[in-house]
């Protein structure tokens, strides 16, 4: 049940590869600075990106009702953006203990917030580097909440323009230590347009 | 069921379900007397030319979900409204908190359609998931890590 004005854009899989590219140096340096702040190598998963339906969207960052921390930076510039990092409750005590906090605490939620601050910028400043865009996240914010409520919270944010969304994600998984986190960049999308731009694939 | 989807119905052992509602609300519509249920889970406040599902926006699917639960039968119609929740304090670029302009427009379009309002689990910060029972006409509604809470049984 599609209304009159529905406007879907598509993007070639050429674009999408790009995109996919931007991703993997992108979290690549996110990497980097959350191996530096552990003192343990990280690997990155192969990222994804994808346009996909809201519904979709929603459901691509895993089980929507399963628990989770989210940290949420909003990316504003030459492009808007939200940087999303989600740690399930397992993965977040592995990392608080790494970082010698205790998990489920103000301290705790603070540290993730941190992290995700780090690597949020790891990852915008990769991105304005490649790209010549000026581009800079404002303060992260921590909830713990359901996957799915996080997610579709932040994708309701430019759900007014689009039905579609672009998801752009990786893994970052902390060797040895059976932790992984989930990184994921929602860019709005006159964002995409622009990045596909400044890459000359507009 | 999932963001922008409608769904009704009369099958007694049927639940509707929509998961993890954040700024997004859960409208449930219930006949009084009958074992006959709506649900729909709207996203944003108005349809003005954004591009989507009928249920997306509480104007176009507010209407659409009432005439689908009468054409399933139901006569006196009741509704439940979960969601509408704020969960971070930055309002991003549309301004205003959207769970809680989808909760006032949702009460709005009720209001034009003449449905009362029978119970609510709004506001807040905190994700929701709403459950509609046929059996019963049973209405609960659970936070993240919560208990299952009862919010409207058929009388």
């Amino acid at each position: 049940m599609e209304g009159p004005h529905t406007m879907t854009p598509h993007y070639t899989d050429m674009q999408l590869d790009a995109l996919r590219e931007l991703a993997n140096i992108g979290s690549g340096n996110a990497g980097t600075s959350l191996s530096a702040m552990l003192g343990h190598p990280v690997d990155i998963s192969v990222p994804a990106a994808s346009a996909l339906p809201l519904a979709d969207a929603v459901e691509a960052a895993g089980d929507p009702e399963s628990l989770a921390t989210g940290v949420v930076l909003p990316i504003f510039g030459d492009i808007n953006a939200t940087v999303l990092l989600l740690f399930p409750p397992d993965d977040e005590a592995t990392l608080c203990h790494l970082l010698g906090v205790p998990p489920g605490t103000e301290d705790g939620r603070g540290a993730l917030g941190e992290i995700g601050n780090i690597l949020g910028c790891a990852y915008i400043n990769s991105l304005a580097g490649m790209t010549g865009l000026a581009i800079e996240p404002h303060p992260p914010e921590t909830v713990c909440d359901m996957v799915g409520a996080i997610m579709a919270t932040v994708l309701a944010v430019q759900a007014d323009q689009t039905n579609l969304a672009l998801v752009m994600d990786s893994r970052l998984i902390v060797e040895g230590q059976e932790c992984e986190l989930t990184f994921l960049l929602l860019p709005s999308l006159e964002g995409i347009d622009e990045l596909l731009a400044r890459l000359g694939l507009a | 069921m999932r963001m922008g989807e409608l769904a009704t119905s009369a099958c007694v052992g049927d639940v509707l379900v929509t998961i993890g509602l954040g700024s997004c609300v859960g409208v449930a519509l219930v006949d009084a007397r009958r074992p006959i249920v709506g649900l729909a889970h709207v996203m944003l406040p108005e349809a003005t030319n954004a591009p989507g599902p009928i249920a997306k926006f509480a104007d176009t699917g507010v209407p659409e979900l009432a005439r689908a639960v009468r054409a399933e039968g139901a006569a006196r119609l009741e509704a439940v409204i979960v969601g509408g929740a704020q969960m971070f304090s930055f309002s991003g670029e549309g301004g205003a908190n959207i769970g809680a302009r989808n909760e006032a427009a949702v009460r709005e379009e009720l209001g034009k359609l003449g449905i009362p309002i029978r119970a609510a689990a709004t506001g807040g910060r905190k994700g929701r998931t709403l459950r509609v029972h046929v059996d019963g006409t049973r209405v609960t509604v659970r936070e993240v890590a919560g208990v299952e809470e009862e919010l409207y049984t058929r009388t």
